[in-house]
């Protein structure tokens, strides 16, 4: 796989997850679907697997930044395992809106073992760690405006779960947040 | 506290796009290791599944 060709489908890769953060928070802001504690450890999850990609388009493709982006993914989908195991029973209830009829957490599993079959597959090919191309510094369009935007929605995330765990020591954040911890 | 991980991981890109590659993956371990922390914190019910 040419360099540029390993640019590209890792700029693809992380303007995936760049959607799939910022459509949870579409979700949060414009259906008002507060993310409960281990929805935002999910979105954590996002944002460690994402790191991987970012340092593949930064630095050039390794076996360690695949390996970043796989555990990555491996712990968030633990993370929405488990929450699919608590509304597992019927009668249990359920968290949130559901999409498709999937609700997130659901979607966030499959986001997470996209991520992580993706990033199995892009290991298969040797070629791209050889560097038989030097490795070029300047970023093109697209990795540039997924890193860019990877990093403010990382940002944005820190002011979000601030508003709405508060600043206090962990264990403030509430299961069911109906409001902005922050302003109340 | 629950924003600590995304401003650990913030972070890392900051260091990985001035090309301190070491701090920025020292930092998404720091940030991994404190996901896992926090989500240890959160697992507080009991699965209603019997295996």
């Amino acid at each position: 796989m040419p360099a540029e060709l390993s640019r590209l489908l890792n700029a693809i890769g992380l303007m995936a997850i760049v959607t799939v953060l910022a459509l949870a928070f579409i979700d949060q802001l414009w259906f008002r679907d507060l993310p409960c504690p281990l929805c935002i450890l999910q979105r954590v999850g996002f944002t460690a697997a994402g790191v991987g990609i970012a340092l593949n388009l930064i630095f050039g493709p390794r076996p360690s930044h695949y390996g970043i982006t796989i555990l990555g993914a491996s712990v968030g989908a633990s993370i929405s395992i488990r929450q699919i195991l608590l509304h597992i029973v019927p009668g249990t209830g359920s968290y949130g809106n559901a999409i498709f009829g999937l609700h997130l957490y659901t979607w966030a599993f499959i986001g997470f073992a996209l991520t992580i079959i993706g990033s199995a597959i892009l290991l298969f090919d040797d070629r791209q760690f050889a560097h038989p191309e030097p490795w070029s510094n300047r970023l093109d369009v697209l990795p540039l405006t997924a890193l860019v935007t990877f990093f403010l929605l990382a940002v944005g995330n820190v002011v979000s779960t601030l508003l709405i765990c508060g600043i206090g020591l962990m264990g403030q954040c509430p299961d069911n947040p109906t409001q902005y911890l922050l302003f109340h | 506290m629950m924003s600590l991980p995304f401003l650990i991981f913030a972070c890392a890109l900051g260091a990985a796009w001035l090309r301190q590659r070491g701090v920025a993956i020292g930092l998404w371990v720091a940030g991994l290791v404190v996901l896992l922390v926090l989500f240890r914190i959160h697992v507080t019910e009991v699965l209603s599944i019997s295996l």
